[in-house]
């Protein structure tokens, strides 16, 4: 099966080439960066060995590292397999937005191993289990690509927390991932990435929504030189409810750019996108945001925020919330603004004694702070919070 | 306690305060009226130092301290502490936070040592019980969702917990009920001694019936045209300003 998908990808490559800026999706963010990097040719050398825990599930280069996997306390709740070995086509079905991306095709093409990983019906965790993506290279300029597919059974209960790790030369790491959340699943998924090297990061992040689903994304990216994350929601039966959470940290010439696309396909669903850049220096960032409500999708409940705040004059942010309704009884709404630390709140900051830069890192705290108390993992918050202070300090 | 001479500010090329003359001494509290768009809150924020307007001549003087250059926290430090007409709401940072840090700031450059949270606390609590405000307040964003009371009164809390030596009312009385009027006077009394100054701008007379001013200025079109009493209040209740421009 995979096979002949990776078959047709490598040809939708090779026939698209690199993605021109005169597509939607890539209109901010230049494609010309990526192709520099080379496709890895042995990914699974490591030079120094990951301390996990038995609530870590490590991927080495994108594959699951077998060995942690033994000492792993929720084993039993799972059930995994090798991607070569599945021979059912709707595990492997994307959207049409990522499957038309060329980008999203080479990685496809591309990737050498991957698992699906299902975790059982009613499967309940307590705490959030982790995934650490650690990455290594020796080769400059190669790209490492990887491809999982996380599923979560009727019933199931889970929190994932997410961390990239990068060690040796630069790369560029194109990652896929499905989600599949079944019937009445609860899934809370962090991200965090605190980048010290300079990776770049391309990831395409689709997510499979049945009936009854809560589904939450707490995501914070801090100094990555160059990221692009695809998130796409197909919210397919009723009752689910998805929001998503943002914070983004960009200085000096760093790029950011967050796309993402919610698809209302049924009655009685709610989502909430809510995204924050604060930039410095001569950073860009970019929402590319979406809701579409389909034809049907009756009291579809969803809303789009956007918020730059821009340290420096020549720190840039697009923001492009869009909306596409084609259901007549729903309630939808999205803003965006963009600008400055507010003078007038600096000024009642600093009549009361406190100096210029306190009252100015008590603001862009302030600021942050609104998309942190909505993160849906308490770690998640507290991982940020530490990392802005030594951001806004750094 | 404040001398101010010859002070003159504008803002976008229009002249706004066109030569004030006002000294406080130590111990006086002294009122401003005049007409709406007359520069009273201009006068208070160039006292305390916001950057918007810009000061075209004259000097301001705190005790034996020139501070006409001096930067906003730094005059807030020397003692100068404005009650705004309009708190800005700022979400995300609270009361508790702001204060304390707004307290701590103050006794560092007294040279004091910083006061740790519990200590803070009871401060506060003791403040906030005499203004009759719940103790959750310290919780909440800084005047975020204040009603216009909340937010008059969260300024008398941060006057009374910074305790400044000269605190500028800009209109602090404007929009309280009877009773709430009654608490930020005596949240003012009890500020006062003779140590310290007040400036207390208004448009009525209901908040001096509780403060009792020593010395009444009249401000028409960015200066002091007239300074006497108490009977000068009761004068512009009575006939308004227009006498004043014959
Ligand atoms: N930030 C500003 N930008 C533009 N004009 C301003 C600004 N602040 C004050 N002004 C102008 O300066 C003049 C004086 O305003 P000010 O607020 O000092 O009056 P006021 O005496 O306090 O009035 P009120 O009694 O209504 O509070 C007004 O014409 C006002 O429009
Ligand atoms: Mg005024």
């Amino acid at each position: 099966m995979i096979d002949i998908l990776k078959k047709i990808s490598s040809d939708f490559f090779n026939k698209q080439g690199y993605p021109s800026k005169k597509l939607e999706n890539w209109k901010f963010t230049s494609s010309k960066n990526l192709i520099k990097f080379d496709k890895q040719d042995s990914p699974d050398i490591v030079s120094r060995k990951i301390e996990t825990d038995e609530s870590t599930l490590l991927f080495i280069n994108g594959k699951l590292c077998l060995d942690t996997l033994e000492n792993f306390k929720f084993k039993d709740n799972l059930e995994i397999q090798d991607l070569v070995n599945i021979n059912d086509e709707n595990v492997f079905a994307f959207s049409n937005t990522f499957s038309n991306d060329s980008m999203f095709n080479l990685g496809m093409s591309d990737f050498e191993s991957g698992h699906y990983i299902k975790f059982k019906k009613n499967t309940t965790l307590e705490n959030p289990i982790k995934i650490i993506n650690f990455f290594e290279n020796n080769s400059s300029d190669c790209r490492i690509t990887s491809f999982n597919i996380f599923h979560f059974e009727e019933g199931s209960q889970v929190s994932i927390i997410e961390k990239d790790i990068n060690e040796g030369t630069p790369s560029f790491n194109l990652k896929l991932n499905k989600f599949i959340c079944d019937d009445a699943s609860n899934l809370k998924f962090g991200k965090y990435i605190e980048e010290k090297s300079d990776c770049h990061l391309l990831s395409y992040s689709y997510y499979e929504v049945g009936k009854d689903v809560c589904l939450n994304i707490d995501s914070m990216n801090k100094n990555s030189i160059f990221s692009k994350e695809f998130i796409e929601i197909d919210l397919n039966n009723t009752g689910s409810d998805a929001k998503i959470n943002i914070l983004n940290l960009v200085k000096n010439e760093q790029h950011l750019d967050n796309n993402i696309l919610i698809n209302h396909n049924a009655e009685h669903c709610t989502s909430f996108q809510h995204v924050r850049n604060i930039l410095d220096n001569k950073s860009t960032a970019v929402f590319n945001g979406k809701v579409i409500v389909a034809e049907g999708a009756q009291h579809t409940d969803s809303n789009q925020s956007n918020k730059n705040l821009l340290l420096s004059l020549d720190s840039t942010a697009f923001s492009n919330p869009q909306l596409e309704i084609y259901a007549d009884d729903v309630s939808c709404g999205h803003g965006s603004t963009t600008g400055a630390l507010d003078e007038n709140s600096i000024f009642y900051l600093r009549a009361r004694g406190i100096d210029q830069s306190s009252a100015q890192k008590m603001l862009i705290k302030a600021f942050a702070k609104e998309v942190i108390d909505e993160f849906s993992l308490s770690s998640v918050q507290d991982i940020s919070e530490i990392a802005l202070d030594s951001w806004i300090n750094g | 306690m404040i001398k101010i001479e010859n002070l003159k500010a504008s803002i976008d090329d229009k002249d706004i305060l066109k030569g004030i003359n006002l000294e406080i001494p130590a111990g006086e509290v002294h009122v401003i009226m005049g007409r709406n768009g007359s520069g009273k809150s201009t006068l208070a924020n160039v006292i305390a130092g916001n950057e918007t307007y810009e000061v075209d001549g004259g000097n301001i003087t705190m005790e034996t301290t020139d501070i006409t250059e001096m930067s906003i926290e730094n005059r807030a430090l020397e003692g100068i502490f404005l009650c705004f007409q309009y708190p800005v709401a700022i979400p995300g940072v609270s009361m508790a936070y702001f204060l304390r840090s707004a307290l701590n700031a103050h006794r560092k450059y007294q040279g004091k040592e910083e006061m740790d949270a519990l200590e803070f606390l009871n401060k506060a609590k003791a403040i906030l019980s005499e203004l009759g405000l719940d103790d959750s307040f310290l919780k909440r964003s800084i005047n975020d969702g204040f009603s216009g009371g909340e937010k008059k009164k969260s300024e008398i809390l941060q006057l009374l917990t910074i305790n400044p030596k000269l605190a500028v009312l800009d209109e602090t009385d404007s929009g309280l009920d009877v009773d709430a009027l009654r608490t930020v006077a005596k949240g003012v009394n009890k500020f006062k001694n003779e140590n310290n100054s007040v400036l207390i701008i208004t448009h009525y007379q209901r908040l001096l019936d509780y403060i009792k001013p020593d010395v009444v200025h009249l401000m028409i079109d960015g200066k002091i045209v007239k300074t006497g009493d108490m009977s000068l209040v009761e004068k512009v209740e009575k006939d308004g300003y227009s006498w004043l421009e014959k």
